[in-house]
C-alpha cells in the first residue's frame, strides 16, 4: 500500500514538474539538467557532469536583507551564520567538520534577496552533504546562548570590516541615498545597535518563514546519477513540512526623478573620494541587458574605458571601480572614485559627466563593444564551467523573474546588443536628473 | 464509516513508521557510497625545435583556453646586487613592444575575453593567460608579440618603478606578509632564494639594461614551457604554438646548481615591528626537503594533522582549547632547492609567549608521537577529495600541471597520487616529523613593540628588526644588549 503511494507520487512528480533541457552556447559549453518539485514545495535541479568525480551541492533559500523590517537589519546574515552552529542531529560546527574530513569547503553568502548554502565534495559524499542540508533545514537548533554567539560574532565582524574597508561606511550611506527604499537600501551587514538588540523570537520567526522547503531550491551538479539522487533528495528533504508562504515582497515606490548631491565626512578614509549613482532599468528587462553590456566596457578589463580615462590618461583618479548592480527587483549603475583631494574630486567628475555625455551623443566603436562583450562573455561562460559556479547560476536563474528555462537565452540577449541601443540607455539612464552623487570628504 | 476510521488509522500507522524510520536515518550520517577513483585528465606533452616544452591538458568540455608560460628563471637568478630584477622583467613584458604600445597589447587582451597575470616565484616566472576558446590564434600572437619583442621603454620602465612601489607598501600593512618574508629572509639568509624577499626600494637602481640582460640571459625557449588546458588536443596546441614562437631563438643557460641551504637548528626568536597592529602574529617555520624528494606526501598528511584545517591540532589547541589565538594554521610550500614549512596564527597581544610555548609543544609532539590512526585516516581522507575539487577550476588545473613540470615532479606525481597517499602510514609520517620539525624552528613576532615587547621578556634573545629585514636591536632578557 504504501509502496505504490510512494510510486504513485512519482508518477505525479514526474509529470507535474520533471522537465529536462539542455543548453548549448556557440562556443560549445553544454550541460544537462532535470528540475522537479517535491511535494513540500522544494524546488530541485539536477545536472550531471561526469567531468570529474566531484557533486557540488547549493541550498538557496529566498532569504536576504530585503525581507528584514526597519530596526531588525542584519537578520538574514545572522541566520545564515547559524546555520552553522548546529540542528537537531548535527552538532555546532560539525557540518563545517563533516565536510572539511572528505576534503570539502562548505561556504554560504548572503546576499540583498538570497542566501546562498555551497559545498563541493567527493561524488561518494552526496548523500553527506544532503543529510547535513536536511538536518539544518529541518531543525536548526536555535537557543538563547547560540544567538548571544551569533550576535557578538557578526557585530566583531561588521566592527573589522569597517575598520579594513575605510570607504565602507561612505558606500552604506550612498546606498540608502541611491535605492528607492528602506529594503533595499541598507545593508546585507546590518546595524550594530539592530543587532544587539535582536531577541531570540526575531531569529526563530526568520527561520521559520524563510529557511522552508517551500521557498528554497536544491542544486545538484556533478557525477550523479539522476535517478539515486533524485531518491536521496526524497529521502531526506521531502518529509520536511513546506512552511508557510513567505509574505509577498512590496514593489519599491517609484524613482524619484532628481539629482541628489550630498556631502559625507569621514575621518578614518585616507583621501577624499566620491560615490555617483544612476538608478537604472529593473533586472532583466531589455535595457538591463544593454546596460550590463555598458558596465563592461566602462568598468572591465585592462582597457576598460573610465580607468583608462581618469586613472591613467589624465591622472584625476588613483582608483576607479564600479558596475551595474541589482538588488532582486531594482538595478543601478554604481561608481566609486578615489581622489588625491578635493579639487581632484572636483575634475574627476567633470571629466567624468564628458564621457557619459560622450556615450550618450555618440556610438561607441564596434572593436570597443566587442572587447567588452568578449569580457563578459568570458565571465559568463566561466560561471557555467565549473560545477559549483554552475551550481549558483542554476539557484540564481531559478528565483529570478524570467526562470530557470530562460537561461540558454541569456547570453545571446547580451551578446545581440548594438551601439544604437548602447547610446540610447546611456542617454535614458546616465542624465544628470537621475544621479545621486555623494562626496566623501576628510573630517 | 467505521471501516474508513479503521482505514485512516492504518493509513496514520503507517504515516507514523515511516516518519520513525525516517527520524532513525536523520540521526547519524550516512556511510558513503565507495570512493570513485579520481581519473585526472591526462597531460599530454612534446618538446617544439627550439626546445619549448609543451603541455596539453585536455578538457573538451571547457569554453575557455587556460594558458600558462613559465620561464625557468625566477628571483634565485636575479643577481646578487639587483633583488627583484626577475620579478620586474616579467612585469614589463606587457608593456609594450616597438610596434605594439602597453595600451595596444591592453586592447588585444580584452578583446579575446583575455586575462593576463604575471606572478614571479624563486625558481621561475609565470605568466597566466586565460582566453575564450576559440580565440587561441590571437591570443598566441599577443603572447609572442610580448614574450619575443618585448620593449623595456624607460616610460614604462619608471611607470611600473611606482607601482611597484605602491603595491609593496600596501602589502607591508598585512601582518603575516610581513611575518613570514622575515621567516624567509632568516631562513635563505646568504642562499640565492633570498633575492625574493625584497623591500619597496629595491627598485629605484634597476636600469633598462639590467632588464635587457636577465630577458637576454633567461628567456630562452629552451628555458621555457607552456601548458594549455581546455578544449584543445596537443597535435593542434604543437601546430599553433610552432607557428607563433618557431623564431624564438634558443641559447645554452649555464646557471651554477642552486645550493642546499642548512635548516635552522638553534633557538632563534625575532620581532619586527608594525606600529598600532591590534593583534600579534606568530609566524614559525624550517626549511623541508624540495619537492622531488620522497618525503613530499608524508609531509602533506603531517601538515594536515598538525595544521591543514580548522579540525587540525595548532586550531583546536590555540583557539578551540586555549583561547589564546583567533586562527592557527600551518602549511608546506615547496622550491627547487628546497622547501619550508611554517605555522601562522593570530594571537592575542598578551597571549603571544603562552602561544609561541603552545606551538612548540605541538611540533615536539608531533616529533616525539606517532600521529593516531584516525588523524591519519582523517587527513588522508581530506587530501583524497581535496585534490579533483581543487582542479575543477582550469586556471587551477593548468597551474598545477605547469608546476608539476616546472619542478619536473614527475607525472607519477599526478597519475598516482591517490595510492601515494594511501600507502604513507604513522611510521612514514613520525619520520619525517623527526627529520624536519624536531629541529628548532625560527620563531618570528609581528606586532606593536610598544605593546608587546614586554610580553616577550621571557626569551633570552630576541632580534628586533625593521620592515627591511635591517636588525635594529638584540633584546637580552628584555634588556637592550
Amino acid at each position: 500500500m504504501l509502496k505504490n503511494r510512494t510510486r504513485s507520487w512519482v508518477f505525479v512528480l514526474f509529470f507535474a514538474g520533471l522537465g529536462s533541457s539542455a543548453t548549448q552556447d556557440e562556443t560549445g559549453i553544454s550541460f544537462t539538467f532535470s528540475r522537479f518539485t517535491l511535494k513540500n514545495g522544494l524546488e530541485v535541479i539536477l545536472s550531471p557532469d561526469e567531468t570529474l568525480p566531484i557533486v557540488s551541492v547549493v541550498l538557496a533559500y529566498q532569504a536576504g536583507s530585503i525581507h528584514e523590517q526597519p530596526g531588525k537589519t542584519g537578520l538574514a546574515l545572522l541566520v545564515e551564520n547559524m546555520m552553522f552552529m548546529g540542528s537537531q542531529n548535527v552538532g555546532p560546527m560539525q557540518h563545517i567538520g563533516y565536510i572539511n574530513r572528505v576534503g570539502g569547503e562548505p561556504n554560504a553568502s548572503t546576499t540583498e534577496d538570497i542566501t546562498y548554502f555551497t559545498q563541493t565534495v567527493p561524488a561518494n559524499q552526496a548523500a553527506l552533504v544532503l543529510w547535513l542540508e536536511s538536518d539544518r533545514m529541518k531543525a536548526l537548533e536555535i537557543d538563547a546562548a547560540k544567538a548571544e554567539r551569533a550576535k557578538q560574532s557578526l557585530i566583531e565582524e561588521i566592527t573589522e570590516r569597517k575598520a579594513a574597508e575605510p570607504y565602507l561606511e561612505s558606500l552604506l550611506a550612498f546606498d540608502s541615498l541611491l535605492y528607492p527604499d528602506f529594503a533595499h537600501g541598507h545593508s546585507v551587514l546590518g546595524r550594530e545597535e539592530d543587532i544587539a538588540g535582536l531577541e531570540i523570537e526575531d531569529i526563530r520567526a526568520f527561520y521559520a518563514t524563510y529557511y522552508v522547503p517551500s521557498n528554497a531550491v536544491l542544486v545538484v551538479v556533478g557525477k550523479i546519477e539522476v535517478d539515486k539522487t533524485r531518491e536521496l533528495v526524497e529521502k531526506y528533504f521531502e518529509t520536511i513540512p513546506p512552511g508557510k508562504k513567505p509574505p509577498l515582497f512590496l514593489p519599491p515606490r517609484p524613482l524619484e526623478k532628481r539629482q541628489v548631491v550630498q556631502a559625507f565626512e569621514d575621518a578614518r578614509v585616507p583621501s577624499s573620494a566620491f560615490h555617483l549613482g544612476y538608478r537604472t532599468a529593473s533586472p532583466y528587462s531589455r535595457d538591463y541587458y544593454v546596460l550590463t553590456v555598458l558596465d563592461y566596457l566602462l568598468f572591465h578589463g585592462k582597457s576598460a574605458r573610465l580607468y583608462r580615462k581618469l586613472v591613467k590618461r589624465e591622472g584625476l583618479a588613483l582608483f576607479v571601480s564600479g558596475g551595474i548592480e541589482k538588488r532582486k527587483d531594482v538595478a543601478v549603475m554604481k561608481l566609486f572614485s578615489m581622489n588625491n583631494n578635493e579639487t581632484m574630486v572636483e575634475l574627476c567628475q567633470k571629466s567624468l559627466l564628458s564621457e557619459i555625455n560622450k556615450l550618450r551623443t555618440y556610438e561607441v566603436s564596434p572593436d570597443e563593444l566587442a572587447r567588452a562583450k568578449n569580457l563578459f562573455k568570458r565571465d559568463f561562460l566561466s560561471r557555467l564551467a565549473s560545477p559549483q559556479e554552475r551550481a549558483l547560476v542554476l539557484a540564481e536563474m531559478l528565483f529570478s523573474p524570467v526562470g530557470l528555462e530562460a537561461l540558454p537565452d541569456q547570453l545571446p540577449k547580451y551578446m545581440r546588443v548594438g551601439p544604437g541601443e548602447l547610446r540610447l540607455a546611456a542617454s535614458r539612464y546616465l542624465s544628470p536628473e537621475s544621479s545621486v552623487i555623494l562626496n566623501v570628504k576628510l573630517k | 464509516m467505521k471501516k474508513v476510521l479503521r482505514l485512516l488509522g492504518w493509513v496514520f500507522l503507517g504515516l507514523g513508521s515511516v516518519l520513525a524510520q525516517q527520524e532513525r536515518f536523520r540521526k547519524s550520517p550516512p556511510i558513503p557510497d565507495p570512493l570513485l577513483r579520481p581519473e585526472l585528465p591526462k597531460i599530454d606533452f612534446t618538446r617544439l625545435q627550439n626546445g619549448l616544452l609543451l603541455a596539453v591538458v585536455p578538457r573538451p568540455d571547457q569554453p575557455l583556453i587556460s594558458l600558462e608560460l613559465i620561464i625557468l628563471s625566477g628571483e634565485g637568478r636575479s643577481p646578487r646586487r639587483l633583488p627583484g630584477l626577475a620579478s620586474f622583467t616579467a612585469e614589463m613584458l606587457s608593456r609594450g613592444t616597438p610596434l605594439l604600445s602597453a595600451a595596444d597589447l591592453e586592447e588585444r587582451i580584452d578583446a579575446v575575453g583575455g586575462d593576463f597575470s604575471t606572478m614571479t616565484t624563486p625558481d621561475f616566472s609565470r605568466f597566466s593567460f586565460h582566453f575564450l576558446s576559440g580565440s587561441l590564434d590571437p591570443a598566441l600572437e599577443i603572447l609572442s608579440a610580448m614574450v619575443l619583442h618585448a620593449d623595456f621603454n624607460e616610460r614604462e620602465v619608471a611607470a611600473l618603478k611606482r607601482t611597484k612601489f605602491y603595491d609593496l607598501k600596501q602589502k607591508q600593512r598585512d601582518p603575516e606578509f610581513i611575518g613570514r618574508r622575515q621567516l624567509l629572509r632568516i631562513l635563505f639568509k646568504d642562499h640565492p632564494y633570498s633575492q625574493f624577499f625584497y623591500s619597496e626600494d629595491v627598485f629605484k637602481n634597476l636600469t633598462r639594461k639590467d632588464i635587457q640582460g636577465f630577458y637576454e640571459l633567461h628567456y630562452r625557449p629552451n628555458n621555457a614551457l607552456i601548458v594549455l588546458a581546455g578544449n584543445i588536443d596537443l597535435a593542434i596546441a604543437a601546430r599553433r604554438v610552432s607557428h607563433f614562437f618557431n623564431i624564438w631563438p634558443k641559447k645554452d643557460i649555464e646557471e651554477p646548481p642552486l645550493p642546499d641551504p642548512l635548516a635552522n637548528a638553534a633557538d632563534r626568536f625575532c620581532f619586527v615591528d608594525l606600529p598600532r597592529a591590534k593583534e600579534a602574529t606568530l609566524v614559525l617555520g624550517n626549511l623541508i626537503s624540495p619537492l622531488a624528494e620522497p618525503d613530499y606526501y608524508p609531509l602533506g598528511i603531517l601538515n594536515q594533522v598538525l595544521g591543514g584545517t580548522p579540525f587540525s591540532r595548532l586550531f583546536m589547541n590555540l583557539r578551540e582549547a586555549k583561547e589564546y589565538a583567533y586562527s592557527a594554521f600551518s602549511r608546506v610550500e615547496f622550491f627547487r632547492a628546497c622547501g619550508y614549512y611554517s605555522v601562522v596564527a593570530q594571537v592575542i597581544p598578551t597571549a603571544s609567549a603562552p602561544s609561541i610555548r603552545e606551538i612548540g609543544r605541538e611540533l615536539e609532539r608531533i616529533g616525539r608521537e606517532k600521529v593516531s590512526n584516525f588523524e591519519l585516516e582523517q587527513a588522508k581522507s581530506y587530501l583524497i577529495g581535496q585534490f579533483p575539487i581543487r582542479i575543477a577550476r582550469l586556471d587551477e588545473l593548468s597551474r598545477q600541471a605547469s608546476e608539476l613540470l616546472a619542478f619536473s615532479a614527475g607525472e607519477s606525481r599526478w597519475s598516482r597520487f591517490l595510492e601515494s597517499i594511501t600507502q604513507v602510514d604513522a611510521d612514514r609520517i613520525f619520520e619525517v616529523a623527526q627529520k624536519y620539525v624536531l629541529p628548532k624552528p625560527v620563531v618570528v613576532i609581528v606586532g606593536d613593540k610598544d605593546v608587546l615587547l614586554d610580553e616577550l621578556r621571557e626569551f633570552d634573545r630576541l632580534e628586533v628588526y625593521d620592515l627591511k629585514g635591517v636588525l635594529l636591536f638584540t633584546l637580552i632578557k628584555g634588556v637592550e644588549g
